[in-house]
């Protein structure tokens, strides 16, 4: 893991990975600023100034006590025990839980800076929009098995798209279902719904001679498509 | 703020306040027993009240020798009390050491620093002995101390040989609960680990004073290796050695088995 060892040399990678757990715990008595200290001291050493930034960017007060923070307070202290050694590789499990809409803009605009100053950032989550918003790669993991591995953009292209046809004449619903890759064909008075994959050209060129009035296509998201690799599909 | 610089010092500034509790505990129970022996030792049919003791007891107590203060200690204190109040510690404290942090959830990210599995239970172990060192100093202070306001007699030498033999006890049975905290990850296993073995040792070591085919095994019990004709008064015992050598095997078995075991993850 970057370039070392990780049984050999475990010291010299994990000073350059900043984890967040999924379920973070940190010790109920100590405050914010405590924890982060120690923490950072067992890291090898953290700039006190970096600590500091990072709360007052995430609006956490360090003075007060973890047992007395809310769950959203808690969650930051992990971010900041997470991202303060500036780590080149940033493995986050479910971050974004409990966090207000403001910090977990905040948290996303820090994942980008991250990736811009070339960090690799692993990101696990069930927000779909959060890791459309910052992700490059996209991993899809069904049962323990990573069944897809593809960026976001091909992911899309290769995803099922939803179209609304109107033609100018009546619907040519059996030449339409001839065509490969389409599916799901309903003609309903001028209209046709269907649900095609990967490109669109054949459709267009058979449905062109008809006389198409207007088109509606639903661009998918990555929820649908995370549906598809749970579904029938996966 | 504590200058949290490593997990031994986090370890130990998280026992501040029992260590102060504790401390004190020691010092009022030997402050009221040592209270008692201008008492004792005024008292005209001493030797009937002794004999009155049927011979176990005097034997597991030490009753005999409740005509000097070393004795008195000796029976009063360091026979039963106090490596209780020792083992209880040590017990307590060891089998939170790892999985404390475990059950709570924080050994998650402790362990994503650059402090290893192995170095983690180094910390741990080594903040238990200082613990424990602590209250045998206190135990220390406070024997000469009471001796000297309530006429005792015990030298240095002596207090310093008794809190030896309950560190050691102490240390014995709290790194047994701590290898057992490391390797199984469950405080409450090691706990009644520990525990068990602590009462199987302590039975044999009273059984083996009594029953002759089981005599021969008592030297295998820690509380004969701590207690036997002592400690006060006993000089510096061969068998002391016993004790952190124990210790030192329970705490290398368990690092390599905690270094290679997944832990749990909430």
């Amino acid at each position: 893991m970057l370039g070392a060892d990780v049984v050999a040399d475990r010291e010299a990678v994990q000073r350059r990975i900043g984890y967040l757990p999924g379920d973070f715990v940190a010790y109920p008595d100590l405050t914010a600023a405590e924890y982060l200290r120690y923490i950072g001291n067992l890291r090898g050493g953290v700039d006190p100034s970096a600590t500091a930034r990072l709360a007052k960017r995430l609006d956490l007060d360090p003075g007060v006590t973890i047992s007395a923070m809310s769950h959203g307070n808690r969650q930051k202290v992990g971010i900041v025990q997470a991202f303060q050694h500036d780590p080149e590789l940033l493995i986050l499990d479910d971050t974004t839980k409990g966090l207000d809409p403001l910090v977990q803009h905040e948290f996303l605009a820090m994942l980008r800076e991250a990736r811009a100053a070339g960090r690799t950032v692993f990101l696990c989550s069930h927000v779909l929009s959060e890791v459309e918003a910052v992700a490059d790669t996209v991993g899809i993991l069904r049962k323990g098995r990573l069944v897809e591995v593809a960026t976001v953009a091909d992911l899309k292209a290769k995803a099922l798209r939803r179209l609304d046809i109107t033609f100018e004449g009546p619907p040519p619903a059996d030449v339409l279902r001839a065509v490969p890759g389409v599916a799901d064909v309903a003609a309903n008075g001028a209209g046709v719904q269907l649900v095609v994959t990967g490109s669109m050209a054949g459709l267009f060129a058979a449905a062109a001679p008809y006389g198409i009035a207007s088109l509606v296509s639903h661009e998918p998201d990555l929820e649908e498509i995370f549906l598809t690799y749970y579904g029938e599909r996966g | 703020m504590t200058m949290l610089t490593n997990v031994f010092v986090k370890t130990l500034r998280d026992q501040r306040r029992a260590l102060a509790g504790w401390s004190m505990g020691l010092a009022v129970l030997v402050l009221l027993e040592a209270a008692l022996w201008p008492t004792v030792r005024n008292m005209g049919n001493l030797q009937d009240f002794i004999a009155s003791y049927p011979e176990a007891l005097r034997e597991l107590f030490k009753i005999d020798q409740f005509a000097t203060g070393n004795g008195f200690f000796n029976g009063e204190l360091y026979s039963l009390m106090l490596p209780i109040l020792f083992l209880v510690y040590g017990i307590g404290r060891g089998a939170r050491a790892v999985a404390g942090e475990e059950e709570a959830g924080t050994l998650e990210v402790l362990l994503t620093t650059r402090v290893s599995p192995v170095s983690l239970v180094l910390h741990k172990a080594a903040a238990l002995a200082v613990a424990v060192a602590g209250l045998g100093v206190v135990l220390f202070v406070a024997v000469l101390l009471s001796s000297s306001a309530f006429g005792l007699g015990v030298t240095p030498a002596d207090a310093l040989t008794g809190s030896l033999s309950m560190v050691l006890l102490g240390l014995e049975f709290g790194m047994l609960a701590l290898a057992v905290s490391a390797v199984s990850g469950r405080h409450a296993v090691a706990v009644a680990a520990a525990s068990a073995l602590a009462v199987a040792a302590y039975l044999l070591y009273a059984a083996g004073g009594l029953v002759d085919a089981l005599r021969s095994w008592r030297g295998v019990s820690p509380f004969q290796q701590a207690l036997a004709d002592g400690p006060l008064g006993a000089g510096l015992p061969a068998s002391y050695v016993w004790m952190p050598l124990a210790a030192a095997v329970f705490l290398f078995v368990a690092l390599p088995v905690f270094d290679r075991r997944d832990i749990t993850v909430h």
